[in-house]
């Protein structure tokens, strides 16, 4: 076994000059923008849903709309402020309110105005391959930007750090699809944006602290790696 | 006094992990020497081996040299360095609580001899009798045994060996223990 004195030698041999962090508040609108980049990226692409103009004139649909971009952007900041070790436990309640806003206006949308599918199913199953490829180009993307801006939080709070990370990931996918399909039938509605978000989120909070620890394990296998192979 | 003397030595602990951070080793020495003592006074409130609280200072210690790039010099450095010794220590505990649970501590009961005479355990069953009984097996049923249980083959061995189908290998197993089953059962109630 080393002893401590040997370890402080190996650490202080170790110590180059090191980039200190921008503050998480930077960091999280990094985040975001990289979370603009790809919607933009999307939009150009693939186009806003062609009723837009009309459904921005809903209060319900614009309340909902940006609930999720309220949620996706709290989450991402109170993630990058948890991260840090001296950071507030406190800091998960920071998207809650923006969480409760979207998830009940969509609820009370279909609760309130039940709209079922069209009769002829229009083109239903070609809409959702569209849908599940905009779930994929946002998600993936954002969620490896999250893993990797955030890697060193494997050795500190792995388990609220994925699952805020989730939220926000989750929230953001939410928002595109409102923005890039038009999902008519509340049953879609809910099935997209909030089955979405429900996988999104529990994929986080199974695997994120599995991801977090390989993280630590190659960041520091000296201590992970005894535990794992125990 | 005391805490004066306290805040004093946080504060030069912020600055010198401040000049760590541009790669000041001589700073960082310091530091890494300071806070020893402090971590391990809080390692030892939850560990009682040595070896433990030795193994939780180092923890901490590496821990902040992989994440000290993630230290504000704006901040106080006192709560950001019990916050990341927490962690581990914690970390650690969980950890520990998790081997407990599976390890079983060796007593003097479990301990076996290379004398085979000594590693005898009378009261469990008597080797005679099980012997008797599946002497009185019938041929088919005694080879299966004989060769699956008490020789340990495996079932392809067997096969081959005995020139017998594997389906008739594990039927005679099967009626083969059920017998043994009730045969050492009555043997037990015969007064």
């Amino acid at each position: 076994m080393t002893k401590t004195p040997e370890l402080i030698d190996a650490l202080v041999e170790d110590a180059t000059p090191v980039r200190r962090l921008r503050p998480p508040l930077v960091r999280a609108g990094l985040w975001l923008l990289f979370a603009a980049l790809i919607l933009g990226l999307i939009a150009i692409a693939h186009g806003l849903r062609p009723d837009y103009a009309e459904r921005l004139r809903q209060p319900l649909f614009v309340i909902g709309m940006f609930g999720a971009l309220a949620t996706g952007a709290l989450a991402a900041v109170a993630s990058f402020r948890i991260s840090l070790p001296d950071g507030s436990r406190l800091w998960l309640l920071l998207p809650l309110p923006a969480l409760m806003l979207w998830i009940s206006t969509i609820g009370y949308g279909c609760l309130t105005d039940w709209v079922s599918m069209p009769p002829d199913g229009g083109d239903r199953l070609g809409e959702a391959v569209r849908c599940f490829a905009t779930v994929v180009m946002t998600s993936v993307p954002l969620s490896i930007a999250m893993l990797v801006m955030l890697r060193y939080a494997a050795l500190l709070r792995a388990f609220e750090v994925s699952i805020l990370g989730g939220l926000a990931v989750a929230a953001i996918t939410s928002f595109a699809l409102s923005l890039f399909h038009d999902l008519d039938a509340s049953v879609t509605i809910l099935i997209w944006n909030l089955g979405t978000a429900a996988i999104i989120a529990s994929l986080a909070s199974l695997f994120g602290r599995s991801l977090f620890t390989w993280m630590a394990a190659r960041l520091m296998p000296s201590i992970v790696r005894p535990a794992i192979r125990r | 006094m005391d805490s004066s003397r306290k805040i004093g030595a946080a504060q030069d602990w912020s600055a010198l992990m401040a000049r760590a951070q541009d790669g000041d080793r001589r700073a960082y020495r310091l530091l890494l020497e300071g806070i020893t003592p402090y971590v391990r006074k809080l390692a030892a409130r939850c560990f009682k081996e040595p070896t433990d609280i030795d193994d939780a200072v180092q923890d901490v210690l590496l821990t902040i040299h992989m994440v000290r790039h993630a230290y504000d010099p704006r901040r106080p450095f006192g709560p950001w360095l019990v916050a990341i010794a927490h962690r581990r220590i914690v970390d650690r505990l969980r950890r520990e609580t998790r081997w407990k649970a599976r390890e079983v501590a060796l007593t003097a009961e479990h301990e076996t001899f290379v004398d085979a005479a000594t590693n005898n355990n009378p009261g469990t069953f008597d080797e005679a009798v099980l012997a008797q009984a599946i002497e009185r097996l019938s041929h088919d049923q005694r080879q299966a045994i004989t060769m699956l249980k008490l020789n340990e083959m495996s079932l392809k061995q067997a096969a081959a060996a005995s020139g017998r189908s594997v389906v008739a290998l594990k039927v005679a197993t099967h009626r083969a223990l059920k017998h043994l089953r009730r045969m050492l059962k009555q043997e037990s109630e015969r007064p």
